[in-house]
């Protein structure tokens, strides 16, 4: 009897805490699982399924294996600072539906945040690189990780998709800092200004130690602030590729100083080494290694500075001339990329797991986004196991139209 | 509009075996649509439900019909039809009519774009509304079909009919497979031409089937043509003789 006693006080502290959520969240005529809360339902008339999918934890660095499998809730606004430029498409699109952005803790995910808590800053940066098979959640790892980096006040350089800037380039520049070299003002201007948003108080703090020159009238001086070179980047588009190598390199230099940390995120990192479909006027291909921002991107992600992490993501889906079964490193990055990344630690994303399925359902369920009346039943369920194979994207795409 | 499934040609009494249906023959005409099963052959069952009964539980005559269908042979099940929760015969139906040149794949992924679409549509307009509209609103997107479609079905039609030289557009009474016919052939035309040329296709069925759901838009406009015409015309209805 006190055994209920207690799950009953449990309980009660459980609906103070759900009641103090956002009262829109909380819906009248969910189903409740089959656990704790079935059990307590004839006492208790609420429900409290969003304790099974969902947890209060909303600080990335409090994440542990109890969190496991649970969602957490992301505030709109730092979404918008955070990621301006981030989120896969589809990921995107339901956070518009549901009004929130709420992502699952999931293993890869926390054993990279243990790595980065016990990092230790005089050594040089490690190197970590996410892969596995297509739609198993490499993206929205690393975007949990660049939370937990922003909320612990580190500067985070977020290259969202590496693919986008070796294809389907309108207009290419032959750069002026190097003759043999392109320029990829669009990109880059776009870039820049994402990258001011995410890292707005950084950018007054920072101070670049040497004279650039622009061209014959403008030039930047030694010691004005890092948002200077930013804004010259947006406002002249024709330097823009330019102002992202000084970026890179003072920031290179600057890391070990101590003043801050810095997390370089790049998502879909074997476009750096594979091939471009980008053509020259005589129709002649470009190498990777002739555009400026691939240049530069490849000395970031050497391990040559010390003071903060670099984490990468492989990626197939946007990638040129790979075929779609290859997800290993060796096979995504090419002798000549893995002899670069080489020495790095490799952490596999991999599909749902028998209770992460549960709690994606459980998550779908809470925002009524299954519809289908079948697919609440349990031969729905296991239909829905069967179907996508426990594979987040696949799940995703299926419950979309259920 | 003529109700008889089988259609005059010619008189050809020789066609091959293996060429006979379980309908009607008339004599001096030919089936045109015809199958390659001759009549004994049963159409498949596929139902778990069925097939998992443990024996015990079998009244007489469903036992009777499993020692049957030992020895009946039955027809090949058709790869669409599959023993999923999930599956609708309405939807697999509007599938295959919009599907062009055997291209299931393509037809499918729009049917479930477009179910897409109407979902998210509709959770906007829940998250936009007040609390008290909020039940109003419908955001299941397989029921909106449903009703979409009901509300589309003309209730009597129209058919052609010669007298005295002339033809005359008879009302008639349809049946529901022609009705249901009708108003999914009436919702995949006007989303096949009355579109803009970029917009795409499960754009422009998720808007229709809003619309018809609330009763308004063009199918269901066509619908109330095609009746004001048959009440127009409701003098000529003894023309009809079947």
């Amino acid at each position: 009897m006190d055994s209920v006693g207690t799950m009953l006080k449990g309980v009660a502290s459980l609906v103070s805490r759900v009641r103090k959520l956002d009262p829109g969240h909380l819906r009248l005529g969910t189903q409740a699982p089959q656990s704790l809360a079935a059990q307590l339902d004839n006492q208790v008339s609420f429900e409290s399924p969003r304790a099974i999918s969902c947890t209060n934890e909303n600080d990335p660095a409090k994440h542990e294996e109890k969190h496991e499998g649970l969602h957490y809730n992301l505030p709109l606004q730092d979404v918008k600072t955070v990621f301006p430029h981030g989120l896969p498409p589809r990921y995107a699109m339901q956070m518009k539906t549901f009004n929130e952005a709420c992502l699952m803790v999931r293993k890869p995910a926390l054993e990279l945040l243990h790595y980065l808590k016990n990092t230790n800053f005089a050594h040089p940066a490690i190197r970590y690189v996410l892969y596995g098979e297509k739609g198993t959640g490499k993206t929205l790892s690393l975007c949990h990780i660049i939370h937990f980096c922003a909320k612990q006040d580190w500067l985070i350089l977020h290259i969202p998709d590496a693919h986008l800037w070796v294809k389907n380039c309108r207009d290419l520049l032959q750069s002026t800092y190097n003759k043999q070299r392109f320029d990829q003002p669009l990109e880059a201007s776009v870039w820049l200004k994402n990258f001011k948003t995410t890292n707005e108080r950084f950018l007054s703090q920072i101070k670049i130690q040497e004279k650039y020159v622009w061209n014959k009238r403008e030039s930047i001086e030694k010691g004005s602030s890092l948002g200077e070179v930013v804004e010259q980047g947006i406002t002249r588009v024709r330097n823009a590729t330019d102002a992202v190598g000084i970026v890179l390199k003072e920031l290179k230099r600057q890391s070990s100083l101590g003043i801050f940390r810095l997390l370089v995120a790049v998502d879909g990192v074997n476009a750096l080494w594979g091939r471009t479909t980008l053509k020259r006027e005589d129709k002649s291909p470009i190498a990777p290694e002739e555009l400026a921002l691939i240049h530069n991107l490849r000395k970031m992600v050497r391990n040559d500075w010390n003071g903060g992490a670099i984490v990468l993501t492989l990626s197939q889906t946007g990638s040129l001339f790979k075929p779609r079964n290859a997800c290993l490193p060796q096979e995504l990055l090419g002798k000549e990329g893995f002899d670069a990344l080489d020495p790095f630690i490799p952490i596999q994303v991999a599909n749902y797991s028998p209770k992460e399925f549960e709690s994606c359902i459980q998550y779908y369920m809470e925002n009524s986004w299954l519809q289908h009346e079948k697919a609440h039943t349990e031969e729905g369920k296991k239909e829905l196991l069967f179907l996508s194979n426990g594979n987040p994207g696949q799940l995703e795409r299926l419950c979309a139209y259920l | 509009m003529a109700a008889p499934l089988v259609k005059a040609l010619l008189r050809c009494s020789d066609l091959t075996l293996g060429v006979r249906s379980a309908a009607l023959r008339f004599p001096g005409l030919t089936q045109v649509r015809w199958s390659r099963y001759s009549a004994e052959f049963r159409d498949p069952l596929i139902d778990k439900e069925y097939y998992r009964k443990p024996l015990a539980e079998l009244t007489e005559e469903e036992k009777f019909d499993r020692e049957l269908k030992k020895t009946q042979p039955i027809k090949a099940a058709p790869s669409a039809h599959t023993s999923s929760v999930f599956e609708d015969p309405v939807i697999s139906k509007f599938i295959n009519m919009m599907m062009k040149g055997g291209n299931k794949v393509l037809a499918r992924s729009l049917m479930t774009q477009t179910l897409e679409a109407v979902k998210r549509k509709q959770f906007e307009k829940f998250h936009a509304a007040a609390s008290e509209e909020q039940a109003n609103i419908e955001r299941n997107p397989y029921t909106i079909f449903h009703q979409a479609l009901k509300n589309c079905e003309p209730v009597i039609g129209l058919a052609p009919i010669l007298k005295g030289g002339r033809f005359y557009q008879v009302p008639v009474p349809l049946s529901d497979r022609r009705r249901r016919f009708l108003a999914m052939k009436w919702m995949i035309t006007e989303c096949r031409e009355k579109k803009h040329r970029r917009m795409l296709m499960p754009e422009k069925l998720s808007k229709e089937l809003l619309e018809a759901f609330h009763n308004q838009g063009p199918v269901v406009k066509r619908k109330h043509d095609l009746h004001k015409m048959a009440e127009a015309n409701r003098a000529l209805a003894h023309y009809r003789w079947w």
